[in-house]
């Protein structure tokens, strides 16, 4: 075997175990929703609930699904990125976020939650893909729906950096994170990590989060608060408002 | 009635075992984290706990650490119920007073049901 040789196979077990990994992290990350869903339809099969309970348990089970739909869409959209092109375009990242919030606010109003866009007066372009970014946005949002606390609130925001960068904000109202915590969250939000190294989740829909933000040359992080935590994407300013 | 201690960070799943149990004549709480869950036991202790073992924060293994550490909460029954269940050997966390392991994935309402009868019988 030629040096040339080795350096290939030894590619291709890289990208095998990236692909394994990513695999096992999309069956781990899909067996709670699915889990749920199964037995809430277990529930109404048993015929013992009364009429009340059943929509429920119904309305669970669809909101439960979107969310697992959501996560497939995003993986086979992350397998697809090398072979697609993105266009990149002005995006008003406010009008985006209060779209989401419109998508997502029965889904949270389902948990006892709220999730709002913060008003802004002035106007801001970032340039993105807008079906990336709206992922990216969704990902750190059903993020923010699981650790904000019970009868919380999940904020979005958009702001300036500086002249060349924006920024948009999810933040969260739960437990403050631990040390350890918050350092296996600082590694997930840039690789993917074996899953029985991780607690409660995978962190694939992070993983996801960061390809997306790659692909449109930005990049997303996190900042730890006292009574939460935000995760943010941070991407180019247009300079098109410039020429106005 | 027999009180049974949910900690479950899914709030629909949490939702669902206090429905399950209800119907089987038990009396809930639910502690959606480790922390909350050691202040309710400790305002008031728990015939059963039904515990999720990657809760978020503080896994599940810190609250059977916490209980064990105390000689008036470690006889209390513990039913470990995770997606994880395949990667958990269940003889292993016997000695952190847990006495069942269920499998969510698999798992149906009655076993829950069963488990805790099993558990304080």
């Amino acid at each position: 075997m030629t040096s040339g040789d080795r350096q290939r196979v030894g590619a291709e077990n890289e990208l095998f175990l990236g692909d394994s990994f990513s695999l096992i992290a999309a069956a781990h990350e899909l067996k709670a929703p699915l889990a749920l869903i199964r037995q809430l339809a277990l529930m109404i099969e048993m015929g013992e609930s009364d009429a009340e309970d059943v929509l429920r348990m119904a309305e669970q089970i669809g909101l439960t699904s979107e969310r697992a739909l959501r996560l497939t869409a995003d993986l086979t959209r992350s397998a697809r990125l090398e072979d697609a092109l993105f266009e990149l375009e002005p995006i008003n990242p406010v009008a985006l976020c209060e779209d989401i919030t419109h998508e997502l606010a029965p889904l949270f109003a389902a948990h006892g939650k709220s999730i709002t866009m913060q008003p802004r007066q002035r106007s801001l372009l970032m340039v993105a893909n807008r079906d990336l970014l709206r992922r990216v946005i969704m990902n750190f949002s059903d993020n923010a729906l699981h650790y904000t606390n019970a009868s919380g609130k999940v904020e979005l925001s958009a702001r300036k950096l500086d002249a060349d960068q924006i920024r948009i904000s999810v933040r969260d109202y739960g437990p403050a994170l631990t040390a350890s915590t918050w350092k296996t969250l600082q590694e997930r939000l840039y690789l993917p990590q074996p899953v029985h190294a991780r607690p409660q989740s995978s962190g694939l829909g992070l993983y996801l989060a960061s390809i997306f933000a790659q692909t449109m040359n930005g990049h997303i992080g996190a900042v730890r608060h006292r009574d939460g935590a935000s995760f943010y994407v941070d991407m180019h300013a247009s300079t098109q408002l410039r020429l106005l | 009635m027999n009180r049974v201690l949910i900690v479950e960070d899914d709030a629909w799943l949490a939702e669902h075992y206090q429905r399950v149990c209800k119907r089987a004549g038990f009396e809930t709480r639910h502690a959606p984290n480790a922390v909350d869950a050691m202040m309710m036991i400790d305002d008031d202790a728990p015939e059963v706990i039904i515990l999720d073992m990657l809760l978020a924060a503080t896994t599940g293994l810190t609250l059977l650490h916490e209980l064990q550490s105390y000689g008036d909460l470690a006889h209390i029954p513990v039913i470990v119920c995770t997606n994880s269940a395949k990667d958990i050997d269940s003889a292993l966390l016997q000695p952190y007073g847990v006495r069942r392991v269920l499998d969510k994935t698999i798992m149906h309402p009655d076993d829950l049901v069963a488990a805790i009868r099993s558990v304080i019988a």
